[in-house]
């Protein structure tokens, strides 16, 4: 009799430890953000975890008694997967493409493992995948920066060693003005013929240098030069700039400036790149649209530890769904040729290296306002 | 400026086809050039003969223009140095400290441009020297010193000083 009640209270306290067992399980399956998921032995899903759930966007009830297999972007290839952790008990895969509901990839590391009874019969398999898309689109992008940083040295190399031979041809072509200015016995047609020749290559020369410092402007990555200057003065100038650009639209540019000169100690050439850039990008919005009644406004605002400058265009705007991609490397709407991608992750880099920050609102159909934010000092 | 002309340039650039062309036409306008193609040339020179202005490239093999500048106004103290430059280079530069040029201008420079500033460092350095000139001739004629005496420092003054 008392050995009974000590079975029933052991057993009692076995069935309260199960029971706290199972909701730690059901908890971590609950709470993670991995895909966690069990199949019966054909491989058809029993039971899918809410982490599953948020990386591919399905919700349990679509997925019962489907495929894993259908699961991955090409189910053919995750067959042998499958296969291998029949076989040898347990598998392992990374990089495995996986199919969002909204069609993307989802890029995730797998490890599957057979699921036995007390007998050691395999029931079936459970699998955890670690969604791994971030990390992958971070290194890539760190891969394009790092080849574009490349590319830049090499850019600046060559438009060095150019600089010299221009150099010399820019003076040879001088000195061979000053020998024509002095020579006699030349017809005048001859005398016209060779002033024009030497006057071309005196143009092209510039032209050739003109283009390799524009080349090393930007391929410089050297810290930012501060000094102490007037953000509307620079902002007049870099309009004067890009006059010619609106000259025969009907875009207008209004400007709502702060009273009185706005001083900071920053960069005023990479500020300067920064305004070319969103005014720029406001036009060429504008032109999109057809240009009529165009209006860029260029409003800035003096704060006590800092300035705003902001760009509003009644533009197109920018679609909700792109608006995450704006500053993306490489990300462009342009047609081939118009647009590189590099534009606004160039002026993010440089704002946040003079200690500032760039914020954009836009709505279809209204514009787009981009405002840059940065320190007086 | 009356001795506008007879301004006295040393070119230093090891790009000797460049420098031909360039005092062919600077020798062409009136100015007196001397032509060297590596730093260590323009210190010989520049102990043999006084100049006004020198146009130094930044970037040369063995003494670069930093150092060639350096070592040039060691010995003529009022001579102004243009310095030509890569881009880019402006910074570092700077940034090492060697902010004695007169001016830097980016390669490849614009004749012009270049005439126009050898005629700027040409004045300021006639302006710092006469204050300096001056300067020490007032401190010795409050020396106390002979008609004889005063005659000879200031015969030395006008060698280190390479004015008549």
């Amino acid at each position: 009799m008392t050995e009974l009640k000590k079975v029933t209270r052991e057993l009692a306290s076995h069935k309260i430890e199960l029971h706290q067992t199972r909701g730690y399980l059901q908890c971590i399956l609950q709470n993670s953000s991995d895909l966690i998921f069990a199949t019966d032995t054909e491989g058809l899903l029993v039971s899918f975890s809410k982490g599953g759930e948020k990386v591919l966007g399905y919700s349990w009830e679509e997925l019962a008694g489907k495929p894993i297999k259908d699961l991955a972007q090409d189910p053919i290839s995750f067959e042998p997967v499958i296969a291998t952790c029949r076989e040898e008990g347990s598998a392992l895969a990374l990089d495995v493409p996986f199919q969002h509901k909204q069609g993307k990839k989802v890029y995730c590391n797998a490890s599957l493992m057979n699921l036995t009874n007390r007998q050691g019969k395999t029931v079936g398999m459970v699998g955890i995948c670690q969604d791994i898309t971030k990390w992958k689109r971070l290194q890539e992008d760190l891969i394009q920066v790092d080849r574009l940083a490349e590319v830049g040295r090499i850019a600046a190399g060559v438009a060095h060693e150019i600089n010299n031979p221009l150099a010399v041809i820019g003076e040879a072509s001088g000195w061979a003005g000053e020998v024509l200015r002095g020579a006699k016995g030349l017809s005048a047609d001859d005398r016209q013929e060779l002033e024009n020749a030497i006057n071309d290559i005196a143009d092209q020369t510039r032209r050739g240098r003109s283009i390799t410092h524009k080349l090393l402007d930007f391929a410089r990555d050297s810290a930012p030069s501060k000094s102490d200057f007037d953000v509307h003065e620079l902002l007049e100038q870099t309009i004067g700039f890009l006059k010619p650009d609106v000259k025969h639209t009907a875009i207008e540019i209004h400007l709502a400036f702060a009273e009185g000169p706005l001083q900071v100690n920053s960069d005023p050439r990479l500020l300067e790149q920064v305004f070319v850039n969103f005014l720029s990008n406001a036009i060429y919005a504008l032109l999109e649209k057809g240009g009529a009644d165009g209006r860029i406004e260029i409003r800035t605002v003096k704060a006590e530890s800092h300035i705003e400058i902001s760009f509003t265009d009644n533009g197109p705007g920018i679609p909700e769904k792109e608006q995450a991609k704006i500053f993306e490397l490489f990300y462009t709407t342009k047609p081939p040729g118009k647009g590189t991608g590099l534009g606004l992750p160039i002026c993010q880099n440089i704002v946040r290296n003079l200690g500032g920050e760039i914020t954009f609102e836009s709505a279809v159909g209204v514009g787009t306002t981009f405002t840059v934010r940065i320190p007086v000092s | 400026m009356s001795d506008q002309e007879s301004i006295r340039v040393l070119l230093v650039d090891d790009e000797e086809t460049l420098i031909e062309y360039l005092s062919k036409r600077l020798l062409k306008q009136g100015f007196t050039v001397k032509a060297t193609f590596s730093g260590e040339e323009a210190v010989d020179a520049a102990e043999k003969e006084h100049y006004d202005v020198a146009v130094v490239d930044l970037k040369m093999p063995e003494m670069d223009g930093v150092e060639t500048q350096k070592r040039l106004k060691k010995i003529q103290p009022f001579l102004q140095c243009i310095v030509l430059t890569g881009h880019g280079s402006i910074e570092s530069a700077l940034e090492s400290g060697q902010q004695e040029a007169f001016q830097y201008l980016l390669k490849p420079v614009d004749y012009d441009a270049l005439v126009a500033t050898i005629r700027e460092a040409h004045k300021k350095k006639i302006e710092v020297q006469d204050a300096k000139f001056r300067e020490q001739v007032g401190e010795i004629q409050r020396s106390g010193l002979g008609a004889h005496g005063i005659r000879k420092a200031l015969k030395d003054l006008r060698k280190i000083y390479g004015v008549e």
